[in-house]
């Protein structure tokens, strides 16, 4: 079985969403640990681990805090819970099974960060986890777990909770300082990146809820244990959301590296039956493609992007034979557009033009000529836009035209969308 | 990514082929200009901080993997960027299509039509025709009016931004911000509030596009029916420089000249918007003289010589201190010192003034501090709020000084004793002091006290009227000759004189441009009416050409050449933007040959560069100036 | 020397059977080919308001500079033209104009083009620099060509006057935008008798 577990070993566990029961399963020993180590010792733990970001970047979490600038304080810690990338909903089963694990491990790298001010900021949209997670920090302040001494000793840091108000954007770790300052959610000109100059213009560490997580895990167990768990390009484990047309979708721990696609679509029981796999998209709505010459490849950061996608932020959505790419694609382009922040104008005007042309495509109306500028509007966005949103708006509808061009072919000037006709005419 | 380099050491960067050397810090956009190599940009501008989201600037940097904003990217050592390559015109094509799908075609009757960045760079790179087969634009609302000066067209503006930044980093007043999002995106003021600023005429010149416009421009002109004249602007004495654009011999608009030691290329509403009084048509069009009963047009040469004769009879009669002269701070710099030398070297008469309220102890120490150069001094100190009340676009300064530049900048009450200034002042070495003229002592007194505490200290004082400062230069006032050399024998002040005109003493006036404003006053319309002779060279119908003996129509100061100082001592160049409505001779040549008429000639021809050559050889620190220097008053005494 | 004689009186012989050439001008008018380039007519739309915005392309693209507009923005409730601008003034210098037809080419509403009248001759040469009044059709002193200028010559039907834009010449047919106001009537103010 593939299926590891760390950050959900103790999901279910009686009242693990409370304080006493997430004590009972051992919870806050790795701040404890952390606090009585040191924060040097706590940053070589996470260096050996090998963590890397799970926010989608995947960029490796001990040299996104080694870019800190030595003794400029305040420094702060922002935990980006902004999850709101098509197809992604690990942080929000994070949040509502375990929220104390997340605290744990926030309090753990401000520890290592010598952060007094740690921010979480949490999705406008999810405001049920918001109550769970604000009644944990309660509970976490009363036992004196954060606050101005935490546990008693010398350093005490402050955590904090704060509510998105509904934007993609604001998951872009410029944005969401933008947004915790209570500017309007845009992405910032970077450099000077957010380590250097971030929240209120001092040095900010921005990480993902589940990359935090794993911290109590990695300081009670070891970097090395944890690293061990997947492979030396891939280490850990991973949580990844199954959803699409598959019998049980949800969220499953596997170890990294060493699964492959075709093993995380079985522990969700596989493509509903009668159908069969067609596509599926790796790493939430913004990742490229994958096709079934893909499915044996491993859940490996190296083997993913070789085969022209990403893992992003770890939502595998399966689609089968009944999927109209067009019309996917249409979809994502239409969220795009939607959650352009219309800051740049390729962003802004590209997302406009292509999700107008997508529709324009799905319906049948679009000629031949028209679906010829789809590349071309495509490349003067990708790579061109401010930030990260505007580039991936185009990465699955280009990736899904190049490895289906017949059906996006098809659909030029058929006056409906062939795909559904024909399952209609199957019907 | 950047090399280590050493402080101060120059970059070297190739641009298309061609080396340029940088200072380090430059942006690759400042790397092009430098190299002669245009870059297109709508968000960049360059008196604000980047915020690259146009993408119209983007190049290719070698060594980078994305094509990189020229506007936001800082140079380093042997950097290779390359502007015409095909990624980047392909690019720059695909972000014109973008812009456009949105853009309403309104370029007929857009005002912006003709000097338009979206129409110049969609003819230079765009395409020809869109590719999408969008017909429904997305539409905001049309000429919203944001106040009575600016109008908005929420559907033309392309989200550069320029107007937020404008509103953040210029004036600090934030009233305009963005809306909503993605393509529906829009600029507009928070709840639809009108705009208070008293800067908002430069929001339409900072707009790429037609989206913020004039309301007094609207529809006035295209740009290709004006004529640019680089002038000063006529309000104030701060000596902002403007370009008057006429249409017909008629102002459309005040534009402004990017200069940075003055204005920074920033006007305020007051001296922009104030050119239609310039625009008039009800002008003195013909010399008059008055003939037995009543007043008629005579010829030039004919009000020439009965001005003469008024003036010599006076003279013979009742002596030389029997005639005065006043002018208006609207007189050029060569009207001024002609009307001086007129008025001690022609007739004799120590009776001369600028202005009416008298002006005591003027001396070149009220004005030693440059306007750029409260830039660079650790404090700056503004004595009440008339300096900026005088001088609006001084606020915009003292903003910058204090938040781009980070000095500290104290406005204090009046009366500040210079002991309660130490504290507030610690750590600071040099220290400007603001003041308008009425405290000019008192600003003095306080950058003497200051500089006995140790500080090095100099005054910037704001004179009021577009050439108070020349015409204090110059002389034109009762107690001091041209260049602050005290007079032998002073004369009587502008009231002074009017009281003494009215009371019979004075039984000759001339007056040059006199301000209208005079008319109000009593002790104006007393003395005009009982002086035997007025003579009186002015553009406006009023008070002062109804009485006049003799009339000369005179020139506004869009119809004349000449120099004028400012307020800190730079001569500056106006023109003739403009061409009167009638055939004769201008002011300057007025008062030469009635010089010339009344038995002394000037000596030279009555034109502004001989008259300046004349002033330079009297006032030594104007020598060389009338490019836009600062006349040289020499160190502190 | 008879022979020719006979062939010259047959020449005349002929030329006294054929109909004149000669028409009487200006009463009758001959025609033109459909793209003459003369006088320029200013258009309207079907509802009366006014196609020229002026947006002064026209005066732009004039080789010559013979051109003149002056815009101003529309009354919302009594609109000229459609949208928010319209041509107070719009003059154009007939003596200068070379008829090159650049100003039609460049107007973005096809409110201008050159019609068939080439008639242009006056007493005063400042009655040759045609006003809006003289150039815009279906003003109130507009005829048709077509009903001809010398039949009826009753005092009150209105004479074309010199420059009056007598033409059946239409710009092309457009759905006009915008409301349908009456066309302003302006009061006939007599601009003095044609040159007989």
């Amino acid at each position: 079985m593939p299926e590891v577990k760390v950050l959900t070993r103790h999901f279910g566990a009686p009242g693990v969403t409370g304080l006493e029961g997430y004590r009972r399963v051992g919870g806050y020993r790795g701040l404890e640990k952390a606090l009585r180590v040191g924060p040097e010792a706590v940053a070589a733990e996470v260096k050996a681990s090998g963590l890397r970001g799970r926010g989608g970047a995947a960029f490796p979490t001990a040299t996104k805090w080694s870019f800190l600038p030595q003794g400029v304080f305040p420094r702060y810690l922002c935990v980006n819970a902004d999850e709101s990338e098509p197809g992604c909903f690990k942080d929000r089963v994070l949040l509502e099974e375990m929220p104390h694990q997340l605290i744990e491990g926030a309090m753990i790298a401000a520890f290592a960060l010598q952060v007094s001010h740690a921010f979480i900021y949490i999705r406008g949209e999810y405001r049920r986890q918001r109550e769970l997670l604000e009644r944990a920090v309660r509970e976490a302040y009363s036992a004196h777990l954060c606050g101005p001494s935490v546990l008693g000793g010398e350093w005490g840091c402050e955590l904090i909770v704060h509510g998105g108000a509904g934007a993609y954007i604001c998951g872009e770790e410029t944005a969401l300082l933008d947004s915790l300052e209570g500017r309007r959610g845009q992405p910032r000109l970077k450099p000077p990146f957010p380590a250097v100059k971030g929240l209120y213009g001092q040095p900010t560490v921005v990480n993902n809820v589940e990359t935090l997580s794993n911290l109590p895990y990695i300081v009670v167990e070891g970097g090395a244990a944890y690293a061990a768990l997947g492979t030396e390009g891939s280490p850990g484990s991973r949580l990844f959301c199954v959803s699409g047309h598959v019998q049980s979708p949800g969220t499953f721990e596997v170890a990294m590296g060493k699964t492959t696609f075709r093993e995380l679509i079985e522990l969700a029981g596989g493509v509903r039956p009668g159908h069969h796999f067609k596509a599926m998209q790796p790493g939430g709505g913004s990742m490229q493609i994958l096709g079934p010459q893909h499915l044996d490849l491993a859940l490996d950061f190296k083997a993913v992007s070789d085969a022209g996608s990403s893992l992003g932020a770890g939502a595998l959505v399966v689609m089968d034979e009944t999927t109209c790419l067009v019309d996917v694609s249409m979809r994502l382009v239409d969220f795009y557009r939607h959650e352009s922040c219309g800051k740049c104008v390729p962003c802004r005007e590209g997302t406009y033009f292509e999700s107008e042309l997508m529709h324009r495509l799905e319906a049948g109306l679009a000629t031949e000529a028209e679906l010829g500028t789809l590349p071309d509007v495509c490349r003067a966005m990708d790579g061109r836009c401010f930030c990260p949103l505007g580039d991936t708006a185009t990465w699955f509808v280009m990736s899904a035209y190049r490895m289906f061009p017949e059906e996006f072919h098809s659909h030029c000037g058929a006056g409906a969308c062939p795909v559904r006709s024909a399952l209609g005419a199957a019907a | 990514m950047a090399a280590v380099e050493a402080p101060g050491e120059l970059l070297r960067v190739t641009i298309d082929d061609r080396q340029v050397e940088v200072a380090p810090g430059s942006l690759v956009w400042d790397a092009c200009e430098k190299a002669g190599v245009y870059v297109p940009v709508y968000c960049a501008h360059k008196k604000l901080e980047p915020v690259a989201v146009c993408r119209m600037c983007l190049v290719e940097i070698e060594g980078m993997p994305k094509l990189q904003p020229a506007c936001a990217t800082r140079v380093s050592q042997g950097m290779q960027i390359r502007t015409a390559t095909d990624q980047v015109r392909d690019f720059r094509r695909g972000n014109l299509e973008f812009l456009l799908l949105n853009h309403p075609l309104d370029c007929p009757v857009c005002d912006r039509g003709g000097e338009c960045d979206l129409q110049d760079f969609t003819q230079r790179y765009g395409p020809g025709r869109t590719r999408s087969a969008i017909t429904d634009k997305v539409h905001f609302d049309k000429a919203v009016r944001l106040s009575d000066r600016i109008l908005l067209d929420q559907e033309r503006c392309i989200l550069c931004w320029r107007c937020v930044r404008y509103y953040e980093e210029v004036t600090g007043e934030r009233e305009i911000v963005l809306q909503e999002r993605g393509v529906h995106t829009l600029v507009d003021t928070f709840e639809h509030r009108e705009l208070q600023s008293e800067f908002q005429g430069n929001l339409p010149e900072i707009c790429p596009v037609g989206a913020l416009t004039h309301a007094q421009y609207r529809f006035r002109a295209r740009p290709w029916d004006l004529r640019r004249t680089a002038s000063v602007c006529p309000k104030c004495s701060y000596g902002c420089n403007i370009f008057i654009d006429a249409r017909e011999e008629q102002i459309a608009r005040f534009a402004s000249n990017d200069n940075p030691d003055v204005d920074d290329s920033w006007l305020c509403d007051r001296g922009r918007y104030s050119f239609p009084e310039l625009n008039r048509t009800e002008r003195v069009l013909n010399p008059e003289a008055r003939l037995g009963g009543g007043r008629q047009p005579v010829a030039h040469s004919e009000a020439l010589a009965r001005a003469a004769g008024a003036l010599l009879r006076v003279r013979g009669d009742h002596g030389a201190g029997a005639v005065g002269f006043l002018c208006s701070p609207q007189v050029t710099n060569e009207e001024g010192f002609l009307l001086q030398w007129l008025a001690r070297q022609v007739v004799g008469s120590p009776h001369l003034d600028h202005r009416l309220e008298p002006l005591p102890e003027l001396s070149p120490e009220q004005f030693r501090l440059g306007i750029a150069e409260l830039e660079e001094r650790d404090a700056v100190v503004v004595l009440g709020d008339a300096p900026e009340r005088s001088a609006p676009v001084l606020t915009l300064r003292l903003f910058k000084t204090e938040t781009k530049r980070r000095r500290r900048v104290l406005r204090v009450p009046l009366g500040t004793p210079a002991a309660s200034l130490l504290e507030p002042l610690q750590g600071c070495r040099s220290v400007g002091v603001v003041a308008h003229q009425e405290q000019r002592s008192e600003a003095v007194a306080l950058s003497r006290s200051l500089a006995g505490a140790g500080l090095s200290s100099s005054v910037l004082t704001l004179v009021e009227g577009m050439n108070a400062r020349g015409c204090q230069d110059l002389g034109v006032s009762p107690a001091v000759l041209p260049g602050y050399q005290p007079a032998a024998e002073p004369g009587m002040h502008g009231r002074a004189i009017l009281e003494a005109a009215a009371a019979g003493s004075i039984k000759a006036l001339v007056l040059l441009s006199p301000d209208p404003e005079w008319e109000r006053d009593p002790a104006f319309e007393a003395a005009l009416s009982e002086v035997e002779a007025l003579i009186v060279v002015t553009p406006w119908l009023g008070l002062a050409s109804r009485q006049a003996t003799v009339l000369f129509p005179g020139r506004t100061v869009a119809e004349k050449a000449g120099t004028v100082t400012s307020t800190e001592g730079r001569v500056q160049r106006v023109r003739t933007a403009l061409q009167p409505r009638f055939p004769f001779p201008p002011d300057l040549r007025v008062l030469g040959e009635l010089g010339g008429a009344l038995g002394t000639p000037l000596g030279v021809q009555p034109l502004a560069g001989p008259v300046f050559s004349l002033i330079a050889e009297a006032v030594p620190p104007y020598r060389g100036t009338q490019g836009g220097l600062r006349a040289d008053w020499g160190a502190p005494a | 020397m008879f022979r020719e004689l006979l062939g010259g009186l047959r020449t005349t012989m002929r030329a006294m059977t054929t109909k004149p050439v000669t028409i009487q001008y200006p009463e009758e008018q001959r025609t033109v080919p459909p793209r003459h380039r003369g006088r320029h007519i200013l258009h309207r739309y079907d509802n009366g308001l006014e196609k020229c915005i002026g947006c002064e392309l026209c005066a732009g693209a004039c080789p010559v500079g013979c051109i003149y507009v002056q815009a101003a923005e529309n009354d919302p409730q009594h609109p000229v033209s459609p949208g928010e601008r319209y041509a107070v003034r719009y003059e154009i210098n007939l003596m200068r104009c070379i008829y090159c037809g650049y100003c039609a080419e460049a107007c973005p509403t096809e409110a201008i083009t050159l019609g068939p009248r080439l008639d242009l001759s006056d007493y005063k040469r400042e009655r040759l620099v045609a006003t809006k009044d003289d150039l815009l059709e279906a003003w109130p002193g507009f005829r048709p060509l077509s009903q001809g200028a010398g039949e009826g010559t009753g005092s009150p039907a209105p004479q074309p006057t010199p420059l009056g834009a007598g033409s059946e010449h239409r710009g092309p047919a457009g759905r006009a935008p915008g409301l349908n106001p009456p066309i302003p009537v302006r009061p006939d103010e007599g601009r003095g008798t044609p040159p007989v």
